[in-house]
């Protein structure tokens, strides 16, 4: 069969018997050099070790975002760990995914400025009633705001994500 | 919106996310009006182009030289596909990385580090070749890290050697860019790592100099560059050669290496965990050249 017709246009030496031994099985992926390394009875085309495989596993992606190590206090980036107790509070807000507030701003049609609070779990009232005084002693105006109690969000007019997030880790979210 | 009851407990007070239902109405197609109150001039106006469908082209402006004539050519993207793109990283953003754990501050930082923590995204295909450190926050910085980017400024130098880290720069040409940002996908290519290229001739200046750090310049020359920055950003060098993580610090890749501890020529068999290795004097050569 196959061994046969390549035998037609090959001598039948010794480093081309190889070739048509590696010939037969395709499917596997070789290295291309293994066709140009001539074999010699002594010394293996390849090598194979385990040690350096060590590096090899450094370089593979985690797949799990990791916990963040302890912190006593900010970080030098200005992230604060949440506290170890939930705060005696009506409401808690849950830490992101990236263990961030979940303080987002928004801005639709251009000039819409909005701020957003999710994942909050509770008394969404009180959070909002609580929200309404601090902006109330910042800014000493009103701030509309809206409460969705399917998503649990809150949305206040206007941009106040830093405040909003210094005022929170404070409280111990 | 008809609203339709399929909860099937009733006596909740609060409405439910399965108690709305849309109704055909929505799913309607939108023609231009045909009939009864669509009818009559059917939404195109009144006389002229506009209801009788005769406007001139977009950007026509009545025979006035129009905009895109009127201003001149100039090639502000001319040649854009032949320059290289660095994305930016801040000292601010690797702090944070650091802080919460993504990238490990006790390991020399590659690329390849930065791409896993997600910190940057590095898209080869659109002419970016690597990463570069921009000296936003260098204030906050307080890590001593080991680490290798494509280019960084003055100020972000001197940042991460004031904390008593190291800092390198050195070339990836765009394949050695697509392995090292995606490293397993190359492995289980089964093609063997290959050598990275040196940079091009308008490059080589860069990554020559002491002052850029890089890492084909002469390390004298690199401790010279690094007390004269000390004493221009004015703060004192503080001593490697005395810390514990001096053998990590002094980790540098080889000039033709893409991975640490992994040279060229090397085949990696993901599945059962060994590295093919040659043996043939001539491959051997070509690799080590």
């Amino acid at each position: 069969e196959i061994y046969s017709s390549i035998n037609q246009y090959t001598p039948n030496h010794k480093c081309f018997r190889k070739l048509v031994h590696l010939h037969k099985n395709k499917h596997i992926n070789r290295p291309y050099w293994i066709y140009f390394s001539s074999p010699q009875q002594q010394k293996p085309a390849l090598i194979e070790s385990t040690e350096e495989f060590v590096f090899v596993e450094r370089l593979i992606p985690p797949s799990r975002i990791p916990d963040p190590p302890k912190h006593a206090g900010p970080a030098p980036s200005g992230w604060t760990p949440p506290a170890e107790t939930p705060p005696p509070l009506p409401y808690m807000i849950r830490r992101s995914r990236m263990h961030n507030i979940p303080v987002y701003t928004d801005l639709t049609h251009g000039n819409r400025k909005m701020t957003l609070v999710r994942k909050v779990e509770g008394d969404i009232w009180a959070l909002e009633k609580d929200v309404k005084q601090f902006l109330q002693e910042l800014t000493g105006k009103d701030m509309p705001t809206q409460v969705n109690e399917v998503t649990m969000t809150l949305r206040i007019k206007g941009h106040f994500d830093q405040e909003l997030k210094s005022w929170l880790s404070s409280k111990g979210f | 919106l008809l609203v339709v009851s399929l909860n099937p407990v009733k006596g909740f007070d609060h409405a439910w996310l399965l108690d709305y239902k849309t109704n055909a109405f929505v799913f309607q197609e939108r023609r231009r009006g045909r009939g009864q109150h669509g009818g009559n001039r059917s939404g195109r106006g009144h006389k002229g182009e506009r209801q009788r469908g005769t406007r001139p082209r977009l950007g026509f402006e009545g025979g006035q030289t129009p905009f895109y004539l009127a201003i001149p050519k100039y090639g502000f993207n001319e040649g854009h596909s032949r320059r290289p793109q660095y994305q930016p990283l801040s000292l601010k953003r690797l702090q944070y990385l650091i802080d919460l754990g993504r990238v490990d501050p006790t390991q020399p930082i590659d690329l390849t580090q930065l791409v896993n923590a997600r910190g940057v995204t590095i898209q080869p295909l659109k002419r970016d070749y690597g990463v570069q450190l921009v000296d936003e926050g260098s204030d906050i910085f307080a890590a001593k890290i080991n680490i290798e980017v494509q280019r960084a400024s003055e100020g972000a130098i001197a940042a991460v050697e004031r904390n008593g880290g190291v800092i390198t720069t050195s070339f990836y040409d765009p394949i050695s860019i697509e392995i090292l940002i995606r490293p397993v996908p190359f492995f289980m290519r089964g093609q063997p790592i290959p050598k990275r290229m040196l940079p091009g001739e308008d490059m080589v200046p860069y990554y020559t100099s002491a002052e850029n750090r890089g890492y084909l310049a002469d390390p004298d020359k690199i401790q010279q560059a690094r007390l004269a920055l000390a004493q221009k950003y004015g703060y004192v060098l503080p001593d490697i050669s005395r810390d514990e993580l001096y053998h990590m610090l002094a980790m540098r890749k080889d000039v033709r290496q893409v991975f640490f501890g992994l040279s060229p020529g090397w085949v990696v068999n993901m599945a059962e965990r060994k590295i093919l290795k040659p043996t043939d004097e001539k491959l051997l050569k070509y690799y080590t050249s």
